[in-house]
């Protein structure tokens, strides 16, 4: 049996506690978490023991990394692993948590949901502008049009819906828990809701075949590749 | 800027602990030793209050050798801003043991 495994992230902006309760199910059964992979994280066989995750995003210069750490290291939490701004501490249980208050817990999603928006707008403002242009304008300017607003809106989706969870997460942090889950599912209902609209305005859309497919490959793509690894984590779990 | 800008506790906390220079592992231990644990600063916690601090000029990096223990100190006009809120929180402590107290009678 290999050493070494690998098992895929739910989606931070998602459901960050439920991926730290997996790393800790994941310890107990002697798979520790030794570091971040794309979409997921790498775990390494050892001894069975029961350990507590956390997460923190935040921006370090190099200079502020040790000072930061010691602050962590002297608190009983030891560090696991960073990747950009993101970083995995681990602790016995009984460690008292590395947030101590509301008030700067809420700034570490704001933190977290800013980087989201930041990238999400720009992003979702040239997806607008390529079908924009793509209505106004006629023949192989059009197609070119038509393909990159196709493209950017398969990256535009699950950007837009991560940015909606990130602003849950922070509402929830502020203590507005049903705010927080509405903007998790929001985009969901947002969309059935504009393809709902869209076909009854005009029926004949559904022979537009690439529109139609575009919507399809994009939806399934993320449905693909959520099924898929949540079989993989079944099984090598 | 309104010197009356609302601090939270945990800012009071170790604004409170910075009357003297302190590293932040001395800070957290101190909360904590002086509340009989009741009171205890979580690291990030910790190190997003102190950023904050040193932001707002309401503190200053005393002593930075030692990249692990950075040492902080309250400035002037953090010791300004801290005189403020221990009058402030002293008038609820008062009003909470007067209170209790005609409760008692």
């Amino acid at each position: 049996m290999s050493q070494t495994k690998f098992i895929m992230s739910s989606g931070l902006a998602f459901s960050e506690e439920k991926d730290m309760d997996r790393l800790r199910r994941q310890s107990l059964k002697g798979w520790h978490v030794d570091g971040f992979q794309f979409m997921g994280y790498s775990l390494k066989k050892g001894e069975s023991k029961d350990y507590i995750y956390s997460l923190d995003y935040r921006t370090l210069a190099s200079a502020e990394e040790n000072e930061y750490f010691e602050f962590f290291s002297s608190a009983g939490w030891s560090h696991v692993a960073s990747d950009g701004d993101m970083h995995l501490f681990r602790a016995e249980p009984g460690t008292k948590p590395i947030y101590s208050d509301q008030e700067t817990k809420v700034e570490k999603y704001t933190r977290a949901n800013k980087w989201v928006i930041g990238l999400t707008i720009p992003l979702v403002l040239i997806t607008a502008l390529l079908w924009v242009g793509m209505v106004f304008t006629e023949d192989t300017l059009k197609t070119i049009l038509f393909v990159a607003a196709a493209i950017f809106t398969i990256f535009a989706v699950p950007i837009t819906w991560t940015a909606f969870a990130s602003t849950g997460y922070v509402m929830k942090a502020r203590g507005r828990k049903g705010v927080g889950s509405l903007l998790k599912w929001l985009p969901i209902i947002v969309v059935v809701g504009v393809v709902i609209t869209l076909f009854i305005i005009d029926p004949s859309i559904v022979n537009n075949r690439i529109l139609l497919s575009a919507l399809i490959g994009g939806i399934s793509g993320v449905v693909i590749v959520w099924v898929l690894g949540s079989i993989f984590n079944k099984i090598r779990g | 800027m309104k010197a009356t800008e609302q601090l939270t506790d945990s800012m009071f906390y170790i604004m409170a602990a910075l009357t003297k220079p302190r590293h932040g592992y001395g800070i957290m231990s101190l909360i904590e030793e002086t509340t009989k644990g009741a009171i205890t600063i979580g690291p990030a916690s910790m190190y997003t209050i102190i950023k904050k601090l040193l932001n707002q000029k309401w503190i200053y990096l005393y002593d930075g050798t030692d990249s692990r223990r950075k040492t902080y100190y309250l400035t002037e006009k953090g010791k300004k801003v801290l005189e403020e809120e221990v009058k402030v929180r002293k008038l609820m402590v008062e009003l909470a043991e007067n209170g209790l107290k005609e409760v008692e009678k």
